[in-house]
């Protein structure tokens, strides 16, 4: 996986790993303040139960101790690239829906799309320090947007961000294992291929 | 024949000698001891508004051989009331634990069933050895939406009850007190008090999932906590301790990303450190040996000025 790691590279990376983990945990609070405006502006009951919703990309994840240093970046790249689509598009259609009427949460999902986006771009960062680099988004389609009622694509909202917000944890955490110096190597963190 | 029998506290109870005729003669014992005949309705043995003193074996024996026809154990107690249920992950992300004890005793035999259900999924609660009211469940996710489920019921011979807790997974993470607390006074600084401890043991991955922490910390004499949060390290020196004055320290820690903080650990006690006074006989022997050179001599005071008893103007 990664080429032999140069001291310069470990350090690059490990800085970067610690840049993300605070990006991840701003983001983190962001997406829970927006939640909690979310849920009370659009009329929503904060504990209701949404299934999963198709298209969003699912945080959970079983054995997460034994993914290696890739698996987490690429799965972690290509959640953030989709939750960056997604929630352009709930910018949009609260735009469409409320027009200026409702701009402190139209100025939070950007913000928190803002934030999506910079850490997609930090997780590209890392991923350039591998011999591979990180996959091109050429040719990736975006979901059509699901044609469904107002109280469906509310609910919809509701899963986008619940799931950003766990996503947001587990980020943390899988910057934090790759931080890690990896057994054996003074200074490669933890990139190792196999647990 | 013999069995136990369970009877709700209060309730009325009627014991048949087995298949004996209503008038037949009988004589009934409890523990052994002959039962007064007024409370007898021919053979029929009635207890009236039973209490759990009256849990206990009772045999019943034909009148004229002696011949036992029926035994019975009563054993007399309460349905179950809706059980305390609580559940806790204190070593994220390994699993969690649920534990769970009744509100009153029921006097009689309880069992317990658990099911815990993520999304569609059941999982299993393994019981733990000790202690008994208590079962573990291993994550085999992490970072789910979804909601954990844990119901449990309580059975016995008199009903039953459940209770049902529902939880997000970052919900319930709170991780046991910090370990090996320990406070020092640091030489020459009448003013610091050094205090050190341990992440807990119990907490398995400290380094991917680190621990922040929170120091209280107040002089005897004084009621209020001062607070500091340490979001890392193990340590922490006080700067602001009056001097000389003892210091109780407790610590608590919370995962730096979820859940809840952990219950105050163990408190240590620490006084700054505060300078040795000066031996003030060797000044005294001093300034006495120098007047009286010009004076009679003074023999040298027999109180030295650090024994206990000597008062140095305060």
């Amino acid at each position: 996986m990664a080429a032999a790691d140069s001291p310069s590279a470990a350090l690059r990376r490990r800085d970067l790993c610690s840049r993300g983990i605070r990006l991840a945990g701003k983001m983190r609070s962001d997406v829970i303040d927006l939640l909690d405006t979310y849920v009370e502006r659009q009329g929503l009951d904060a504990s209701a139960s949404v299934a999963a919703v198709e298209g969003v990309p699912v945080a959970a994840v079983e054995r997460w101790d034994e993914q290696t240093g890739t698996q987490r970046l690429l799965e972690n790249l290509a959640a953030y690239r989709a939750f960056r689509v997604l929630l352009a598009q709930m910018l949009e259609e609260h735009r469409e829906q409320l027009g200026e009427a409702d701009t402190a949460l139209g100025r939070a999902l950007a913000a928190v799309l803002l934030q999506v986006s910079a850490f997609a771009y930090h997780l590209e960062e890392l991923l350039q320090l591998e011999s591979r680099g990180p996959p091109s988004e050429e040719g990736s389609v975006p979901p059509p947007v699901p044609h469904l009622g107002l109280f469906e694509r509310k609910l919809r909202g509701l899963g986008v961000l619940r799931e950003l917000a766990q996503w947001a944890i587990r980020s943390t955490r899988d910057l934090r294992q790759l931080a890690k110096p990896s057994p054996g190597s003074s200074s490669a963190p933890g990139w190792t291929e196999s647990p | 024949d013999s069995h136990i029998q369970y009877e709700r506290v209060g309730a009325d109870v009627t014991m048949k000698c087995g298949s004996m005729d209503w008038d037949a003669a009988v004589t009934w014992t409890a523990n052994g001891t002959d039962i007064d005949e007024s409370h007898l309705n021919g053979s029929y043995l009635i207890l009236k508004n039973v209490d759990l003193t009256q849990s206990g074996q009772y045999s019943c024996y034909e009148g004229s051989s002696w011949h036992l026809k029926y035994q019975t154990y009563l054993r007399v107690g309460t349905p179950p009331k809706e059980p305390v249920l609580m559940c806790r992950s204190n070593n994220y992300p390994k699993g969690f634990y649920c534990s769970w004890h009744l509100p009153t005793p029921t006097y009689i035999p309880n069992s317990f069933n658990i099911s815990v259900i993520h999304g569609t999924k059941e999982m299993v609660c393994e019981k733990d050895v000790y202690p008994k009211n208590r079962c573990h469940i291993r994550y085999l996710q992490l970072f789910s939406t979804v909601k954990y489920k844990v119901t449990l019921t309580v059975t016995n011979a008199l009903g039953k009850n459940s209770t049902t807790l529902t939880f997000d997974e970052v919900a319930i993470v709170k991780p046991d007190p910090p370990e090996s607390v320990v406070a020092k006074p640091v030489p020459n600084n009448p003013r610091r008090l050094e205090v050190s401890w341990q992440n807990p043991s119990s907490w398995p991955d400290p380094e991917s999932f680190p621990l922040k922490f929170f120091l209280r910390y107040r002089p005897l004499i004084l009621d209020q906590w001062q607070h500091v949060e340490l979001s890392d390290g193990t340590s922490h020196t006080i700067t602001d301790a009056y001097a000389g004055k003892e210091y109780i320290i407790q610590v608590a820690a919370k995962d730096n990303d979820i859940g809840t903080w952990s219950d105050w650990s163990v408190a240590v006690h620490a006084t700054p450190w505060t300078e040795e006074p000066k031996h003030l006989t060797t000044e005294v022997q001093i300034t006495e040996t120098t007047s009286a050179s010009t004076s009679s001599f003074m023999p040298p005071p027999t109180t030295k000025i650090c024994d206990k008893g000597a008062v140095v103007g305060s």
